[in-house]
């Protein structure tokens, strides 16, 4: 055989075994997707927007949903009256439907535009209104708006990326309860 | 020429070729085998930041991002290098939040180890292809090649390769070598402490503080002082838009340094943001803050010009709770008379008109007077509140009082003497 043609033989030859190799080898975990779910949250601390501190470590025996936010992004105006009526319908009033804490944490933002935002739009919730960088970096956030649902043991649920629906909060929540606890979202 | 001639110059064309080759070889080797650790922690936070992608940009890295998250993963790394973590922890912590995406340097695992592979076999291709060439060459396979084209390289050519490869050469070794700034001695400074370049920026003149400062920050990026008055200097000296994110990355990096609070507040206030000026004070209300920083926001009466500006804008109650901080913080801290907040907060609540709100203010106002008998504030506004207040009346004798001890100090605020003039209760 000519040698130039067994060399390019050989050498497509062990391409083709390593594509092989490479492709079937355990590839890294894709984080991106899997990121926080099943994991302790991370803190949330920090003054509210009433000057409150607020500690994600204080509401252990509560489910949280911890909302990343900004008032200049689209979806996150989009998403906040399912948040209303989803926090609403949560606030612990009703004994048949589990009480579920809301808390916001604005990122790049300002107080004044936040205040404004929750006037307009309603909103009785904590939120984190200003120096939540390192919140957001914890988290893990890329791009807001994205919902992180949290155990009352302070485990994270299940993460939504994107504007939030009231009818999908209840649905993963129905499905978070029933994961971790073993009862249905009722009481 | 006859064969040993030929065969001679043929063999010192060959030494030559040897050691053009072997140069540019070690050269390379020797460029990318250097030590090229970063000197400083800032030197290490931007070679980190360069190996990682910001998370929503199209083909920036962190260091060349300034989108907001960018910044703020910046900031994570800075004060994660000051604190003595290894690179291998800040890429892990990186890889572990925001996913293997972004990490610029593949791994082994999957298909992704092909990048690591694929160079390495493209090169054995190449000499192979090279080696199989020269052998058909050698042994005939090409026998339309002129027996001149095979004498050795004319000496212009072995002066140009050599040129060309010594520049190179020089090149590589000049980046390997690392810089030297103008001014800097050939053996290097002893680095001066951090604490004794502070020192100095506070008494240098702005444009020279604040080149201190950068250098501060090149030394430790995590330094918050450095950062928050360099941020505080730029405001001074109307680089806005940078004093904004020198402070904002200061608050970022250390939430309970006092002194950027009140940088910042004093910032947000003057850019008409009051509610996050008034969140910053409440928020070093509850820091165990020097003296000096009570005394600098009683001068810049900051905390009054922020609440009375929410009260005028119709955040009565957010006004009050801020004066309420201050007074809060003020008695657990047992620092400074309360007349300048009493008298505020009764200032506030009268301009409501309300009249039990205006009765609640003149109580106010009788308790910063007492509180400080020569407060400018509190003797003109319970003069004004006083003479003007359904109970005015019953109030005749603390009007003449107040007027008479605001009479006798030296130097009294003008707005406060044009306030009392416009009203007929001092002459002008």
């Amino acid at each position: 055989m000519n040698p130039v043609r067994s060399v390019a033989l050989a050498v497509g030859l062990v391409l083709a075994v390593l594509v092989v190799v490479f492709a079937t080898r355990e590839a890294g975990q894709d984080r991106m997707t899997t990121h926080l779910v099943g994991a302790v949250a991370p803190p949330v601390a920090g003054s509210t927007l009433d000057g409150d501190h607020w500690d994600l470590d204080d509401q252990r025996g509560r489910w949280v949903l911890v909302n990343f936010f900004s008032t200049t992004c689209v979806p996150c105006v989009e998403e906040h009256p399912e948040l209303v009526a989803f926090a609403g319908e949560h606030d612990g009033s009703d004994p048949a439907v589990l009480e579920v804490r809301v808390v916001s944490v604005a990122f790049d933002d300002r107080p004044a535009a936040i205040s404004r935002f929750f006037a307009d739009h309603g909103g009785g919730w904590p939120v984190l209104p200003a120096d939540t960088g390192r919140i957001v970096v914890d988290w893990g956030v890329v791009a807001v708006p994205e919902s992180y649902l949290v155990t009352p043991s302070g485990y994270v649920a299940a993460k939504v990326v994107g504007g939030v629906v009231r009818e999908d909060l209840d649905d993963i929540l129905s499905r978070a309860v029933a994961a971790f606890t073993g009862k249905g979202a009722g009481q | 020429m006859n064969s040993a001639g030929r065969g001679g110059a043929a063999g010192r064309g060959a030494v030559i070729w040897l050691l053009v080759f072997t140069v540019a070889l070690g050269s390379l080797v020797v460029s990318e085998v250097a030590d090229r650790t970063p000197r400083t922690n800032a030197d290490r936070v931007q070679a980190l930041a360069g190996d990682f992608a910001c998370p929503v940009c199209q083909g920036q890295s962190l260091g060349e991002s300034d989108v907001p998250i960018a910044r703020t993963i910046r900031s994570t790394i800075r004060t994660m290098v000051d604190q003595g973590r290894t690179d291998a922890e800040v890429r892990t912590m990186l890889v572990e939040r925001f996913g293997e995406d972004i990490d610029y340097t593949p791994t082994g695992r999957g298909l992704t180890g092909m990048v690591w592979v694929l160079p390495v076999l493209a090169a054995a291709a190449a000499a192979a292809g090279l080696g199989l060439a020269i052998t058909r060459w050698r042994s005939g396979a090409h026998p339309e090649v002129d027996d001149q084209r095979t004498e050795r390289p004319s000496t212009a050519k072995v002066v140009v390769g050599v040129t060309v490869v010594a520049v190179l050469a020089g090149v590589l070794v000049a980046r390997a070598a690392g810089d030297r700034s103008a001014g800097d001695a050939i053996t290097g400074d002893i680095r001066l402490s951090t604490r004794t370049l502070l020192a100095e920026a506070g008494m240098a003149a702005p444009e020279e503080a604040d080149e201190i400062y950068t250098q501060v920050l090149e030394l430790q990026p995590s330094n918050v002082e450095a950062l928050a008055y360099r941020g505080w200097l730029r405001w001074r000296t109307d680089d806005r838009a940078a004093a904004l994110i020198d402070l904002d990355d200061a608050v970022a990096m250390d939430d309970a340094y006092a002194d950027v609070r009140v940088f910042r507040a004093s910032v947000r206030h003057a850019e008409g943001d009051h509610a996050g000026a008034a969140v910053d004070l409440a928020v070093l209300d509850g820091l165990d803050a020097p003296p000096i920083v009570g005394d600098l926001l009683a001068a810049s009466r900051l905390r009054q010009r922020v609440a009375g500006e929410l009260a005028a804008d119709g955040e009565l109650l957010a006004a009050l709770e801020l004066l309420d901080s201050g007074l809060e913080a003020k008695k657990r801290t047992g620092g400074g008379s309360d007349a300048a907040l009493l008298a505020e907060r009764g200032w506030l609540l009268a301009a409501t008109r309300v009249p039990e709100l205006v009765e609640r203010g003149l109580e106010n106002l009788d308790e910063a007077v007492a509180a400080g008998p020569a407060d400018p504030h509190a003797l003109a506004y319970r003069a004004v509140v006083a003479s003007t207040a359904a109970s005015a009346a019953e109030r005749v004798a603390d009007v003449a009082a107040d007027l008479e001890a605001f009479a006798t100090l030296t130097d009294p605020p003008a707005d406060l003497v044009a306030t009392l003039v416009s009203m007929g209760l001092l002459d002008g």
